[in-house]
């Protein structure tokens, strides 16, 4: 396991408080709570009551259909987002009320995996790594840096990339750097939006064996947005599905492919609903008339 | 229509006080910035970026400014027998209005545009979300460089315009069109004092400040895509031009009751 070696490199003192994971005046068990979660954007309800526990050391995947709520439930579990009513809580302490300055020290316990990866393209592969820990540690000695930024590079498998630009890496090496500067602070939480998104299967995959490789040997909690059930199956402890703003179905892999609500089964086995084909034979059949004629240019 | 002036101005106030608050973040951030040696490698960055790639555009419109001024004042002071005064309207006219309106206007769209474009891409790709996601402050990493920057060299910049403004007039004046050398140079000295030069200098302050503010809030508040983006450049422009010219009156008119406050009023023509 790769740790920075605070004897070297000082780590701003990070309040740590209420470290334990028992229940709490809040009565919430686990890593990260939220309690009768609601965002509007406008008059638009995206999350509508939303209660649920993460638990510590645990791969929990929310999945549902494009636009459901799943990134903006992710980004109020790091409060990049504040509810519109409702509480998010880590280990026990209220996160969604308190200011910018103590929240970036919350934030500093947790990695975030972006959808694009969010890679800054003004620097490079070893700036990107490094970026968290200039932030937030006092660098003293640039050799164990270099090592350190190696061995998460090696973690992903990019070892050897540190001087590319992300112009230059494809999809799947971005996101793998990505991962790399999420975990170079050995977060205690782990978000990924989407992390399979955009890639082939084989990328996917390796995706997937990454989440696994961190939760296994970092011992971190997970939390996954996607809606890849291939991933979903593979690496969860736990699938929870949202649908019309609310979670519709909370369980195991096992107890979600048997979930009796249709909506889940429909989705989960990738099927066009009823409604979605009758507007399809509602707009009839393709004719000529819908397609420009073959000598349209002049 | 009553209710839609009711959404407007709420949305108006809302807006400004959005702006207020991301204004009163940003300023106090820079100043706190200071104290964190961090942030200087990335002050010398944006100052490289915002400051020296400047330099030409600022001297261009500077050169330009005080010879045209040169050209069209020339006749109407020759018909009075004045000519020999036009060292004066020109170095007055330069230093204290001309030189640092139009270097802050050619700023505004060099780099007030460029900071909005590349914040707004940031914002639109989650990079500024990433910032915050990873504990650091984004008015730190991201603002606080390019609001000291703009504030530490527009001044300079606006210097290197006053100096091609006067040479620019210099050599329209007494070069083409042939005023006495000696006379042009006497009449500008008598004419144009150090406060001028200041008043001007210290504009410079302001306008640098407004349009990084500016600049770096249409950045951050940008909507998706393109369309977004283009569209907060464009507002940045119209917004910092409009603010450079209500920042110019402001400041006349503060700096007009300092100067009359100490000393006497001057005729530029005695």
């Amino acid at each position: 396991m790769i740790e920075i070696k605070k004897s070297k490199i000082k780590i701003k003192e990070v309040k740590r408080e209420n470290e334990n994971n028992q229940a709490g005046e809040t009565g919430l068990n686990g890593v990260l709570a939220v309690k009768n979660l609601t965002r509007k954007f406008g008059a638009n309800i995206v999350l509508d009551n939303i209660s649920l526990t993460i638990e510590k050391g645990k791969t929990t995947v929310v999945i549902g259909p494009s636009g459901c709520g799943k990134t903006v439930l992710i980004k109020h579990l790091i409060v990049l987002l504040r509810p519109s009513s409702g509480e998010v809580y880590f280990k026990n302490k209220r996160i969604d009320n308190i200011g910018e300055s103590e929240l970036n020290e919350v934030r500093t316990r947790f990695g975030f995996l972006f959808q694009g990866g969010a890679l800054f393209d003004s620097l490079d592969v070893f700036e990107n790594i490094i970026f968290p820990i200039r932030q937030h540690c006092k660098i003293t000695n640039w050799s164990e840096i270099e090592e350190l930024v190696k061995a998460k590079l090696a973690m992903v498998g990019l070892d050897g990339f540190q001087n590319y630009y992300p112009a230059n890496l494809s999809g799947g090496q971005r996101k793998r750097v990505a991962l790399a500067r999420a975990i170079a602070l050995n977060p205690e939480v782990i978000l990924y939006d989407e992390p399979t998104t955009g890639l082939d299967p084989i990328r996917a995959d390796v995706i997937n064996e990454l989440i696994l490789k961190l939760r296994r040997e970092l011992g971190v909690t997970t939390v996954v947005v996607t809606h890849d059930m291939a991933s979903a199956y593979k690496i969860a402890d736990r699938i929870i599905m949202l649908h019309n703003s609310k979670i519709i179905a909370d369980g195991s892999a096992e107890y979600i492919r048997n979930h009796p609500h249709p909506v889940v089964q429909q989705f989960i086995n990738g099927q066009v609903s009823e409604d979605d084909l009758a507007v399809l034979r509602m707009s009839g059949t393709i004719s000529k008339a819908q397609f420009l004629p073959r000598d349209f240019k002049k | 229509m009553l209710a839609a002036i009711g959404t407007k101005t709420v949305a108006g106030v809302g807006n400004a006080g959005r702006f207020a608050r991301f204004m009163w973040h940003s300023i106090m951030t820079s100043f706190r910035s200071f104290a964190r040696g961090q942030t200087y490698p990335l002050i010398w960055t944006q100052m490289h970026l915002i400051g020296v790639r400047s330099v030409p555009i600022v001297m261009i419109t500077g050169a330009f400014v005080g010879m045209i001024l040169a050209v069209q004042a020339y006749d109407q002071l020759a018909g009075m027998g004045l000519e020999e005064h036009l060292g004066v309207l020109i170095n007055i006219s330069v230093v204290k209005e001309l030189g640092p309106v139009l270097a802050a206007v050619m700023l505004a769209g060099r780099v007030g545009g460029a900071l909005t474009a590349e914040l707004g891409t940031m914002n639109v790709t989650e990079q500024i979300d990433a910032v915050r996601s990873m504990g650091t402050d984004p008015v730190l990493y991201l603002v606080a460089p390019r609001v000291l920057a703009c504030l530490l060299l527009t001044p300079f910049l606006i210097i290197y315009a006053d100096l091609l403004g006067i040479l620019g007039g210099y050599f329209v004046g007494v070069m083409q069109l042939k005023i006495n050398n000696q006379a042009y140079w006497s009449f500008s000295a008598s004419g144009v004092e150090l406060w001028d030069v200041a008043v001007g200098v210290v504009k410079g302050f302001f306008f640098g400040g407004a349009i990084a503010i500016i600049g770096c809030y249409k950045g951050f508040t940008c909507r998706e895509g393109a369309q977004g983006v283009g569209q907060a450049c464009t507002e940045a422009f119209v917004s910092s031009f409009i603010s450079i010219l209500a920042l110019d009156f402001a400041l006349a008119v503060i700096f007009k009751g300092i100067y009359n406050t100490f000393y006497p009023y001057r005729s530029l023509v005695g």
